[in-house]
């Protein structure tokens, strides 16, 4: 048995409250993505989309704990690693336009 | 026909729910978003989203697949796309609404939800895709026996399913040479 | 073809010298261009789309890429105990390059991983995918048919599907998406867009004079090279 499988208060284990504080996060990334489409700037979206993609590397951590599955933390790994990727290449591409690449 | 999507609907837990919204709202974004750079990393977004989800569902090879292509290649070559042609000006920050194309889609996608009346609950035991003792379960219970790797996924993809995977790869390996057709090249330069 | 490169060379090297690392000065040393409507460079100005060093994003590469290639190689390898496999694998390592290419200049990426590399790997990957099935064939057997292929010591069938994912699966994917992302950077411009299909005269008439320019690439080139030399 687990930490996960522990049990917490009202009959609800650790897993039940850790999925709902990572929904708490997905409101939370639904609140950034009013950022990240309204964004008067690119620059707002950029940041907007670095720290959507921040807040999903949490929430898969959180469902790998959540869920028992110690190898779903090789996917927030992914995102960790590529969300630079994708933060610097719209960074980058924001100046003139893609004509500084 | 309420009565038998009550049940359904009562066991959307609110990870679900929440990521159900986001990702129609990321999708909504990036069919309305009237600046593409916009719709580009709004798109962005709903992978997250999806990659999530998918995850939630137990899916991580597809979460992972869908992580390293939309986060590592889809935005960046939809960038370089964007780089090599030209922007209009834009005022609004919405495209308009198309009507008969608006129509069209809900006409789908009423036909598809009627359809999902009969789909089995997600998760639900008695799915015949994971009920079924001839094929996945018995992927499930004689995957490490025969093959020798732990992920039942890898195994159907390379083992048990090989020839199809070699026709994906062909065509993957013939994305390529299109492209190179379509640019007019004959090098990757 | 040659006029403009050199041009284009000329102004990547003014480029480089004016702002060593300054990302805000990137527009004054800019050529003299006429005011954009939209933000944009005209086509004959963006066709040789000059490259702008961050001093952040290049350094930040450094530390990054190493590991984000270590994990692309352990999701291919380890494809058969966790989430993964070639695909996955492949496309991470392909999101290196990228990542590379984004921080040291396109161009002097392209000329780091030559063309052959890149065909090589998709090539490659295809046949030896191509071989590993046809060899069972070959004894006898059916297509893909592990348990038949000829490996002494190793079990066949796990080894064969790894190679099947490493060699193959990975090395296509990888391949193909470089391959995809340099012929994107180049872009598309009608009849200048260098060597074309059925036109084998104009494909080494125009290669040859581009060769120097090659040669004398200015510091991006260098970079590359050292931090190939690093990793």
């Amino acid at each position: 048995m687990s930490v996960v499988d522990a049990s917490l208060a009202g009959g609800y284990a650790v897993g039940d409250f850790l999925l709902v504080v990572a929904a708490g996060f997905v409101v939370l990334a639904i609140g950034m993505l009013y950022r990240a489409v309204k964004g008067p700037t690119m620059q707002d979206r950029v940041l907007a989309v670095n720290v959507l993609g921040t807040n999903t590397v949490v929430i898969l951590a959180i469902l790998g704990a959540a869920l028992s599955e110690p190898t779903f933390l090789d996917i927030a790994l992914v995102y960790a690693l590529l969300n630079f990727l994708m933060a610097i290449a719209i960074s980058k591409f924001t100046v003139e336009r893609g004509g500084v690449l | 026909m309420t009565g038998t999507i009550t049940p359904v609907v009562a066991e959307v837990t609110a990870i679900e729910a929440s990521l159900f919204v986001f990702v129609v709202l990321t999708a909504l974004a990036t069919a309305f978003a009237r600046d593409v750079l916009a719709a580009v990393i709004v798109f962005g977004a709903y992978s997250l989203g999806m990659a999530a989800l998918y995850t939630f569902y137990r899916a991580p090879d597809v979460a992972m697949t869908e992580a390293a292509i939309s986060a590592g290649v889809t935005t960046v070559l939809l960038l370089l796309t964007l780089a090599k042609t030209t922007r209009i000006d834009h005022e609004a920050a919405f495209e308009a609404v198309n009507y008969p194309a608006a129509g069209a889609a809900g006409l789908l996608f009423v036909g598809l939800a009627i359809t999902m009346v009969d789909v089995p609950a997600v998760g639900s035991p008695d799915a015949p895709v994971w009920s079924n003792p001839d094929v996945t379960q018995w992927y499930l219970a004689e995957t490490y026996a025969v093959t020798g790797v732990e992920n039942t996924v890898m195994a159907v993809l390379a083992a048990f399913r090989g020839f199809d995977t070699f026709g994906e790869a062909v065509v993957v390996f013939a994305a390529g040479i299109a492209a190179l057709i379509v640019l007019r090249r004959e090098v990757f330069a | 073809m040659s006029d403009a490169s050199d041009a284009d060379a000329g102004g990547r090297d003014a480029d480089a010298d004016a702002d060593t690392g300054a990302l805000a000065d990137a527009g004054s040393a800019e050529p003299v261009e006429p005011p954009r409507r939209s933000g944009r460079l005209d086509s004959e100005t963006r066709q040789g789309t000059p490259y702008t060093e961050s001093q952040v994003i290049m350094s930040t590469v450094k530390v990054v890429s190493p590991f984000a290639f270590t994990y692309g190689l352990f999701v291919t390898f380890h494809g058969g105990g966790s989430p993964g496999g070639g695909f996955q694998g492949g496309a991470i390592m392909a999101a290196v390059v990228f990542m590379i290419a984004f921080a040291f200049g396109i161009e002097a990426t392209r000329q780091w991983l030559a063309n052959t590399v890149v065909v090589a790997l998709a090539v490659g990957g295809t046949l030896a995918f191509a071989a590993i099935g046809l060899i069972p064939v070959a004894l006898g057997g059916a297509f893909l048919q592990y348990d038949l292929l000829p490996l002494p010591i190793l079990d066949p069938v796990k080894y064969g599907m790894e190679a099947v994912e490493i060699v193959g699966i990975a090395a296509i994917v990888s391949g193909v998406l470089m391959g995809l992302f340099f012929v994107l950077a180049r872009g598309f411009n009608g009849e200048d867009s260098g060597p074309s299909i059925g036109d084998r005269d104009s494909f080494t008439d125009e290669d040859e004079p581009d060769e120097p320019d090659d040669a004398e690439s200015p510091e991006p080139a260098d970079g590359v090279a050292t931090d190939g030399g690093e990793r």
